[in-house]
């Protein structure tokens, strides 16, 4: 059980529409490890962590959990122990109340009424929204949406945390204690983000997609500061570095 | 239209609020107000076509419902009124097709069809406030539940469960595209060209078909595989939903078998 690793081997994703997403992208992440996704928009990002939770199915490459190698056959299996964090909360809170939201994976799971309220209560305080519990989903801050949308997949204890944006649309304050969080969390993070600053606090390795393919990867502090490497993948230094440079 | 828009979406979102009140009638089982607002529409639609006196007996099911529930009287109104097109649609056409006199008023030959047209009217707009009464005073997780449980199967359940959340989903994406619209529109701003309005309901079409795709997989992520399991299962009392239902069934019974309002006031009318 110690092993959550997460490996991609030569993958290929391609939009019904033809857009070349994905160009054969490799990488591994090792059990524990935090590591950020940067990219320019449509770089790819989003559809990388799509095809890595096997909800697009790409021509070719592999996917490898843990030890599972990601098919029809091991998706069930393989999503329980991946949580999936989507770029806009809205897409993923539906349920009535924010009790209900978080409950539905927990409830997926065949969990027992007792042990599905005490994740949902854990999750929540987890996130600092145990106040919220009763509340309507839809009715939320943009802020608390997201820590429902974290909380609801903290609730199904993954090994796996796949992450796409969670720092956008949130203020400073609120911001902060995200960065806090994922800095806390043991699970294997992946994050997809534009936010630099918030991979150079939470993630010592970075990987930059550029147009569907691995630019570089590495130790983050590297990275920000290649300046080449950034200008090819239209990437601007994290602020706090820019302040250093000049 | 902007601001129209807004408020309908409002509208919607409102009443999926008010659903989660506390009286009497939230706490009921939704299988048993399912069963009653059946029982109530099977009433109000068996009546004969002419009929329109005993239909007003019927009012007093809404209005006790409201009472008990405390739900706004104007959010009941606002949502029949929302199917007002339909509702009239439904005995447009019996005023030209039916034309023999049924009785004079004053001189003015009242037909058939506009008698009928009215009955037809009335009724909807009985069933129809019964079921926005339904679904004010019920959360959607337990609506669908309760529906569930009664034996329909839960392939249709789930797709009504997708339609509710869609359409929520849908309204907030033209009041986007609205808004977008009408901020760039400079002084023009009320007048959506038909050309742009189509070419709106394009965009529309394609936004939520993609949202729709994403949330979909954000169920899938969370484990999802064709049921939508509650926290809390549903139990039915005899003696609080039970009885509901039988006093409610046996009204209805009495108000389509006994001619209340002739009894009412028969004598009135000097019969
Ligand atoms: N549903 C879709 N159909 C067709 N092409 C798509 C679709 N979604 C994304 N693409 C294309 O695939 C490429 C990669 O998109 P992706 O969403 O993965 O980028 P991203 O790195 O997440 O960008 P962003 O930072 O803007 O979120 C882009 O060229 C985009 O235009
Ligand atoms: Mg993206």
């Amino acid at each position: 059980m110690s092993h959550h690793f997460l490996e991609v081997n030569d993958l290929y994703y391609s939009y019904p529409d033809g857009t070349e997403a994905l160009k054969g992208v490799s990488l591994r992440l090792e059990h524990g490890e935090a590591v950020g996704l940067v990219g320019a928009n449509g770089a790819g990002k989003s559809t990388l962590l799509l095809a890595v939770a096997g909800l697009v199915f790409s021509g070719s490459g592999t996917v490898n959990i843990g030890g599972a190698i990601l098919s029809k056959k091991t998706l069930g299996e393989i999503r329980r122990r991946l949580g999936f964090i989507f770029q806009d909360p809205e897409d993923q809170l539906f349920m009535p109340t924010v009790f209900d939201d978080v409950a539905f994976g927990p409830l997926n799971q065949g969990l027992s009424a007792g042990e599905v309220s005490f994740r949902v209560e854990e999750a929540l305080r987890s996130v600092g929204a145990g106040h919220l519990s009763d509340r309507p989903a839809y009715r939320l801050s943009g802020g608390e949406k997201r820590a429902v949308s974290i909380a609801a997949v903290l609730s199904m204890l993954p090994d796996i945390l796949l992450m796409d944006e969670p720092s956008s649309g949130l203020d400073p304050r609120n911001r902060r204690m995200l960065i806090g969080l994922l800095g806390d969390f043991t699970h294997t993070r992946l994050i997809a983000t534009h936010d630099l600053d918030l991979v150079l606090d939470v993630c010592p390795r970075t990987i930059v997609l550029h147009r569907g393919e691995i630019a570089a990867d590495g130790h983050t502090e590297e990275i920000f500061r290649d300046e080449g490497l950034l200008e090819r993948c239209s990437l601007e230094p994290p602020l706090c570095m820019q302040g250093v440079r000049s | 239209m902007a601001k129209k828009l807004d408020i309908n979406f409002n509208e919607l979102v409102s009443c999926s609020t008010a659903a989660s009140g506390s009286s009497l009638v939230h706490r009921l089982d939704p299988r048993a107000k399912w069963l009653v607002t059946l029982a109530f529409a099977v009433t109000a639609t068996s009546f004969g076509k002419y009929e329109i006196a005993r239909l007003m007996p019927l009012f007093f099911y809404p209005f006790a419902m409201i009472a008990l529930s405390g739900v706004a009287v104007a959010d009941v109104l606002r949502r029949t009124a929302l199917a007002a097109p339909f509702i009239l649609l439904a005995g447009l056409f019996n005023p030209f097709f039916d034309r023999h006199v049924l009785i004079s008023l004053w001189g003015f030959p009242l037909t058939g069809g506009w008698v009928s047209f009215l009955s037809i009217t009335l009724r909807s707009v009985l069933v129809v406030s019964s079921v926005v009464l339904l679904s004010l005073t019920t959360r959607s997780d337990r609506l669908f539940s309760g529906l569930g449980e009664l034996g329909v199967p839960s392939i249709f359940v789930v797709q009504l469960q997708f339609l509710n959340r869609y359409i929520l989903l849908l309204a907030g994406e033209v009041q986007r595209i609205v808004r977008a619209h009408s901020l760039r529109s400079g002084s023009r701003r009320n007048s959506v060209s038909l050309f742009l309005s189509g070419s709106m309901l394009g965009i529309l079409l394609l936004k939520s078909m993609d949202r729709a795709a994403r949330v979909h997989w954000a169920m899938l992520a969370r484990g999802f595989d064709g049921e939508v399991r509650t926290a809390c299962p549903l139990k039915f009392s005899w003696q609080r939903d039970g009885a509901f239902v039988l006093i409610w069934v046996a009204f209805f019974g009495a108000v389509r078998f006994i001619d209340i309002p002739f009894l009412l006031f028969g004598w009135a009318v000097g019969k």
